[in-house]
Formats: C-alpha cells, sequence, structure tokens
C-alpha cells in the first residue's frame, strides 16, 4: 500500500510530517504510531463510540469524530484532542488535575470497566464546549444530554451515572439556565 | 412426506393462482394481495396502526395524506361494499362520488380484477378498526377542485398501457400483474409528465421522485446494471443481493410488500423484467487506479478516509455492516444522482428478514466538500461502476442545486 506525508495537530502539539499508509485507520495511527492508547477500539465499525477523539473545527466549534472508520489521512492538517489531552499535568507529564469532565466521573463512579469511558468523556467535553457557546435551558436539559452521550455504548450499562453526573458537570459550570 | 397426489395439487394450485398455497380461504388471499399491492406504504403512517393513513404524500401539486382504510364505519371504509371499493380502486371514485386524488395509484390498479378487489376488501375488513380521522388532505387552487380530476381520468384513468401478452408465458402474465398491476412499480419507476400522469411512452425507463431515481427496469438497463432473474428475485425477497441492499422508497417497499412474496411470484417479477429471453448479465472487472482519472485517483483517498472503514479497502464491503461496493449496482446507473445523495445524506440503520440487518451509515455532506465529493463519486464509479465518464465539479453542484431547489 502506497504512504503519503500526514501532519496535524494532536492535543495542541504539532505533529511533524510523517509518512503513514494511505489506508491506515485513525485509531491504528494513535495507537502504534504515536502510542495514545487511550482510544478504545470497540465494534470496530462505527456503532459504540468508544473510539471517538475531538476534532477542533476552524469556526471554533468541536465534534467527535469515530477513529476506527476514519483514516489516519482524513485529519491531515486538522486539530484532534484525544482523552490523553484533557487533563492538565506537570512538568513531569505526570496528570495533576483532571478536567471536570473527568473529576466528576470519578466523583460519582460513573464508570465501571471504563473501556467506552475515553468515549463518553469526549463526547461530554464536546457537549460542554458547546453550551459555552449556548447554555441550554433547564427544561431541555435531559434532552441536551441524552442526544449528546446516547449514541455511546455501555455495555456494564452504566447510563444513569453517566448522564446523571454530566447534568452535574453542566449545572456546576454553569452552563444550564433557568427555563 | 406429504402424498404425491397433494404434492400435485398443490403445484397446479401455485402455478394457476399463484398466491401461497396455504392461502386457502378469501381473506388469506386477500391478505397476500394486499401485501402485493403495497396498502400499507401509504395508508400506514410512520409508527401508526396499520392502514389507518395519516402519511403525508408530497406531490408537486401539494400534500396529500394516505387515508384510514380499516373498517372504521366513521373514519374508514366500514361502510363500503364490495362494488364500492371496487370502484374506489378501479375507477379511483369515492363512495360518496367524488374523485380520489390520483395519488391512490387507481390508474394501475385499473386492471386489478373483481376477484382481488373483492379479497383485499374481504382482508381489510378483518384488520382492527382505528376509530380516528387522518388529516385531511387540502391542495391550493386549482388542484382542491375534485371534479376537475374528472377530465384527468378520462384522459388517462385508463393508466398506461399493458404490453400485449400475447404469446408470453403463465410466469410472464402474473409478472405483468404484479409488476404492473398490483405492484403499482410504474408510479415511480415510469417518469410523470406535466399532469402528473404517468407518460406512456416512456413505460418503466426511470423517473427522478423526492430527489433519487427510481432507476429503470427496462430488460436491458437492468442486465447492463448487473442483474439476473435469480438475483432481481432474491434481492426482492430478502431486500439485498450482490448487487446491493434496498434503500430509500424501495426499503419500505421490500418491509411491507415483496418480503412477503411467495418465491413462483418473485420469479414471475423477474420473468417479466427481465423478459423470457434475458439479456445476458453485464460482469464487470474492477479498474486499477492507475487507468482512473486525475480526479478519481485523487477520489481514492477520500475513499480511504471515509468510507472503507465500513465498505473495506477493495471495496468488498462488511457482511451485515456495510454492502459492498464491487458489484455494486448503483455505481453502475449513468446518473450519479443516487450514489451523491446516499454519500450526504447517509442511510438509517436497516433490518432486513430474520436477523440480517445493515447498520446505518452515516451522511457526509459535512465532512467532504464539493470537490472532494465529485473526486469520490469518480473513483467509486469508474473502479467498480463500469463507466469512464468523469464527473466535473460543475455536475455535481448542478445536482446539489436541484436537490436544494426540490
Amino acid at each position: 500500500m502506497a504512504s503519503r506525508s500526514l501532519q496535524l495537530t494532536l492535543n495542541g502539539k504539532s505533529v511533524d510530517p510523517a509518512d503513514i499508509p494511505d489506508d491506515l485507520l485513525m485509531i491504528d495511527y494513535l495507537h502504534e504510531y504515536k502510542n495514545l492508547t487511550g482510544s478504545r477500539l470497540g465494534c470496530g465499525q462505527g456503532i459504540c463510540h468508544a473510539c471517538v477523539v475531538i476534532v477542533d473545527n476552524p469556526d471554533g466549534t468541536s465534534e467527535e469524530v469515530r477513529t476506527c472508520i476514519t483514516g489516519a489521512h482524513y485529519f491531515a492538517g486538522k486539530r484532534v484532542r484525544t482523552i490523553e489531552g484533557h487533563a492538565i499535568r506537570d512538568e513531569e507529564g505526570k496528570v495533576s488535575q483532571l478536567n471536570p469532565i473527568q473529576q466528576r466521573f470519578v466523583d460519582e463512579f460513573a464508570f465501571q470497566c471504563s473501556y467506552c469511558a475515553p468515549g463518553f468523556v469526549n463526547a461530554a467535553t464536546v457537549l460542554v464546549e458547546k453550551l459555552q457557546r449556548q447554555p441550554v435551558a433547564k427544561s431541555q436539559l435531559e434532552k441536551v444530554v441524552e442526544d449528546s452521550l446516547g449514541h455511546h455504548i455501555c455495555r456494564c450499562t452504566g447510563y444513569v451515572r453517566y448522564f446523571s453526573a454530566t447534568r452535574n458537570v453542566l449545572t456546576e459550570l454553569g452552563l444550564v439556565r433557568e427555563g | 412426506m406429504k402424498h404425491p397426489l397433494l404434492r400435485t395439487a398443490m403445484a397446479v394450485g401455485l402455478a394457476a393462482s399463484g398466491v401461497f398455497a396455504h392461502a386457502e380461504t378469501q381473506v388469506e388471499r386477500g391478505e397476500y394481495l394486499t401485501r402485493a399491492a403495497d396498502c400499507m406504504a401509504c395508508h400506514t403512517a410512520k409508527g401508526g396502526a396499520p392502514y389507518a393513513g395519516g402519511l403525508p404524500i408530497d406531490s408537486p401539486f401539494g400534500t396529500i395524506y394516505g387515508t384510514n382504510i380499516t373498517p372504521s364505519k366513521d373514519h374508514g371504509i366500514g361502510l363500503y361494499n364490495d362494488d364500492e371499493f371496487f370502484a374506489a380502486l378501479n375507477e379511483g371514485i369515492r363512495r360518496d362520488g367524488a374523485n380520489l386524488y390520483p395519488a391512490m395509484p387507481y390508474t394501475s390498479y385499473h386492471r386489478v380484477t373483481r376477484e382481488d378487489s373483492d379479497a383485499i376488501h374481504a382482508y381489510l375488513k378483518t384488520v382492527e378498526p382505528i376509530e380516528r380521522a387522518a388529516p385531511e388532505t387540502s391542495l391550493g387552487f386549482p388542484f382542491n377542485v375534485r371534479m376537475g380530476i374528472t377530465a384527468w381520468n378520462l384522459l388517462y384513468g385508463d393508466g398506461v398501457p399493458l404490453e400485449s401478452a400475447e404469446g408470453k408465458s403463465e410466469a410472464w402474465q402474473r409478472g405483468q400483474y404484479l409488476v404492473d398491476v398490483l405492484g403499482h412499480c410504474g408510479e415511480c419507476h415510469t417518469p410523470r409528465g406535466m399532469t402528473g400522469a404517468m407518460q406512456p411512452d416512456k413505460r418503466m425507463m426511470g423517473a427522478v421522485l423526492g430527489g433519487y431515481l427510481a432507476p429503470s427496469l427496462l430488460a436491458n438497463d437492468l442486465a447492463e446494471r448487473g442483474w439476473n432473474q435469480d438475483d432481481l428475485s432474491s434481492f426482492l425477497k430478502l431486500g439485498m443481493s450482490d448487487q446491493g441492499a434496498m434503500f430509500n422508497e424501495m426499503y419500505p417497499v421490500f418491509h411491507n410488500s415483496t418480503q412477503y412474496l411467495a418465491d413462483p411470484d418473485l420469479n414471475a417479477i423477474a420473468t417479466f423484467l427481465l423478459g423470457e429471453q434475458p439479456p445476458e448479465a453485464k460482469v464487470l472487472t474492477e479498474v486499477a487506479l492507475d487507468e482512473l482519472s486525475t480526479s478519481a485517483q485523487r477520489g481514492r483517498q477520500q475513499y480511504l478516509n471515509v468510507c472503507a472503514g465500513c465498505h473495506a479497502v477493495s471495496g468488498e464491503g462488511k457482511p451485515h455492516i456495510a454492502v459492498a461496493m464491487r458489484g455494486n449496482t448503483t455505481l453502475r446507473l449513468d446518473d450519479p444522482r443516487n450514489l451523491l445523495r446516499v454519500i450526504e445524506d447517509g442511510i438509517d440503520e436497516q433490518q432486513f428478514t430474520g436477523f440480517e440487518r445493515m447498520q446505518p451509515m452515516p451522511g457526509f455532506a459535512d465532512k467532504l466538500d464539493q470537490q472532494e465529493l465529485t473526486d469520490l463519486l469518480n473513483y467509486l464509479r469508474q473502479t467498480w461502476g463500469g463507466t469512464d465518464s468523469d464527473l466535473a465539479l460543475a455536475d455535481v453542484q448542478a445536482l446539489q442545486q436541484e436537490a436544494g431547489s426540490e
């Protein structure tokens, strides 16, 4: 298989162009070339969403993209965040502070086996960023969480705590208005 | 093992009636014929009670709602007798004498036999009556004047004339009845003129409907797109074959109608459509990358980026997930609009017979720009579609504009 140069931004850092096979899937690129193994390969067919990363669009919006069905070269020139990019790290590279969603998921024991957790964290992060642009009315909170997280599959069936933790963190961050 | 005499009797019965061997009563026959005529498609709203109406049908003249045809006396057809039902089915005349809008395919049903009409009516009398009115159709002037339809009926009420059945086999004739009359396939696959009537000289030549092409069902065109009789009848039975899976408007047709047809009837349909001496199905070989146009060669990377994860690098697809691109009939249509629409809009998850399903296909309208879409279309069509036509950016833009203006 032929290869071509790939350049992208990963977790805020520009990745030097490297020769990457034309048909390499993004999840394999992250795992095998960048040693970023936090994005999980679940179903491998774009259904479970355990593999999603966040793409930051030029217009300031962010979105989830499934890496198990999307080629690495789709991300050429794009800004990508993976689960490894959310927490604040100290000078030695150790995690010193989780992002508010990760912390809330830990506090509320939202995940069980954790296989789906990176996907849920990314989905909830995208939701936080969306609501930072446009807060949601309280009456719509349940629906907006369902719409944003509902396509993620948790085989331990931990949905109640994921959804509850997400509602709580959105409220805590001041992203829910009365109404 | 069944008694030989019984088996013979069943075989004769099948050949004669073309319906299920177990469809012994009039109601059972009626149920089968109701499926074959796909009454469900228009007379059941999405998620609604069977035959209770309410499905909005977009027409160039306005939105027409499928009516309640359950035996409700107030809201359905509970007061119809067999004569009145036959008049509605064959002539488009309502019980109160008013004309039905020709969204009801009575120009196709015009040749439904009286016996079959009575059986369908007998079956519909057994479904649960739903005491709820379907939304009233209200078209703008002049289309709201039902009297105007009388003149239209004088011109088109007999429907598109059927091809002569002289010298044709029983299977062919049965196929014609299923395709042209009960199945009313021409209502989508035959182009319509300015008045909304099917054009007799363009029978089954393909028509654009809701932004998608209902492709030509002419024998040579089907064969050109890779269809043989076995694949065609199994496509109708299972909703999928080597040529792809049902989507868009054909998916509910499969779901409500064709999957229930007995094998002899499916074979009859294939015999009628492809003819008694069917043209040989064209087999394509994959075209190598270096033989493709520059645009198509660029398109390969788009394919690898967003398609190959499910449809596979070599286009063989994945069972129960995504159809193969290799051999896919949609790639072989001259008109690229179906391929473009599917790539842009995606397809919802679809269930087929048994446990078979195809998972949802995402839409890529916001993932690929117009040039990338053009390149991808060229890659797919030139590699697996047997065409050397190279679409230009303007072709794709024109199709998008057409879709947007509907």
